[in-house]
């Protein structure tokens, strides 16, 4: 306990019940040289303000649950060390997403944008149990296994301009999901991912910013894997110009 | 015009890109041949002297890297132009600004292709 200081964190209080807009209060707790950012938190929540809302789970940056706002930028902050900061710490809700209560935010819609891209594998005929398992080789699973790694943490939606511009936007996350599994060998279900990729405010409304990929605490590069959707987009397109699919 | 938008934008999208690749590579490029190699000497003036020059220019495949030079840059000026209204809250009025600036891409994609054609 010798190596103890202490830091002032401003946090983000709202309580729907009482406040008409969110407040900020500020907390001057001991820490330790070994805290992550998390451990700052859980300690105002355990020792000094139970009624202090936020999320998380493993502490291991495997869970994907304690995304928020540190010093304005999106982290998981189970993997940030308080000793990268100062002596003050501003700490808020995951932005461009509504608040719940104090770090807590509401994730439904970003859920459904989840599962609007029919994230598993689809294919025309289930194989029968004595055909046996479905084979992929290392190299079919090099080329999607990086956009597979996501936590759904939701940072790069709260860092992304476009998210926060059109909130509508399917967003990098969720696009990165459907092209993980477009490019999955075992998937046939390209034609009907490629329909809602070609929809309003999906791969095209991205206007590369590459905010999703830098924040990203898993370096899935969702950047990369909307841009590799443009492009299978216009393959798509230039396809269809020769042979006329069916449908929009 | 919405769907027409949208409907186009692989298309744009390709465009946008191939400006990028041209904008960024061969505009540079140019740009170090006559605004540095050639006034300190590095590349010989006659070498952009008017017959090799037209020469050049005026062969197939000169006209097509010129219109390559001249259109697609505009494509992505206008779709980069496009983003940035629509980052500046502009969602609403993008059915007004994206059919004018992808119209002026397009007037000037083929006054590009006239003067080519008649080089």
């Amino acid at each position: 306990m010798s190596d103890a200081k202490t830091m002032k964190l401003v946090i983000t209080r709202f309580d729907p019940d009482v406040d008409a807009v969110p407040r900020t209060q500020e907390y001057e707790i001991p820490v330790q040289p070994d805290w992550k950012v998390l451990d700052a938190v859980n300690f105002i929540k355990d020792e000094v303000d139970g009624t202090l809302s936020h999320r998380w789970s493993c502490r291991m940056a495997v869970c994907g649950s304690c995304g928020m706002m540190v010093n304005g930028e999106p982290k998981l902050t189970c993997k940030v060390a308080l000793s990268d900061y100062g002596d003050e710490l501003l700490i808020e809700p995951l932005a461009n997403f509504p608040v719940v209560r104090d770090l807590v935010v509401e994730m439904e819609g970003f859920m459904d944008k989840f599962k609007s891209v029919k994230p598993w594998i689809i294919t025309a005929k289930e194989m029968a149990a004595e055909e046996g398992t479905n084979r992929q080789s290392p190299a079919e699973l090099e080329v999607f296994k990086q956009f597979s790694m996501c936590i759904n943490c939701m940072l790069c939606y709260s860092a992304c301009p476009v998210v926060a511009n059109e909130p509508e936007f399917l967003g990098p996350a969720a696009i990165a999901l459907g092209h993980r599994y477009n490019m999955d060998s075992r998937d046939e279900g390209q034609a009907e991912r490629n329909e809602i990729f070609r929809g309003e405010g999906t791969v095209f409304s991205c206007s590369y910013a590459n905010e999703c990929s830098e924040v990203c605490p898993k370096n899935v590069d969702p950047a990369a894997a909307v841009n590799q959707a443009k492009l299978n987009a216009v393959i798509d397109w230039a396809t269809g110009l020769v042979i006329p699919r069916k449908g929009p | 015009m919405k769907d027409l938008l949208l409907r186009l934008e692989p298309v744009i999208w390709v465009l946008f890109g191939a400006g990028i690749l041209v904008g960024t590579m061969l505009i540079t490029g140019w740009i170090l041949i006559v605004g540095l190699a050639v006034p300190t000497g590095l590349v010989s003036a006659d070498a952009l002297a008017f017959g090799r020059a037209y020469g050049l220019a005026s062969h197939f495949v000169g006209r097509l890297v010129l219109l390559g030079l001249i259109a697609l840059p505009m494509w992505k000026g206008a779709h980069h132009m496009r983003h940035l209204s629509i980052d500046h809250g502009g969602a609403e009025r993008d059915a007004v600004v994206a059919p004018i600036l992808y119209g002026i891409a397009t007037i000037g994609s083929i006054a590009a292709i006239v003067a080519v054609a008649r080089l």
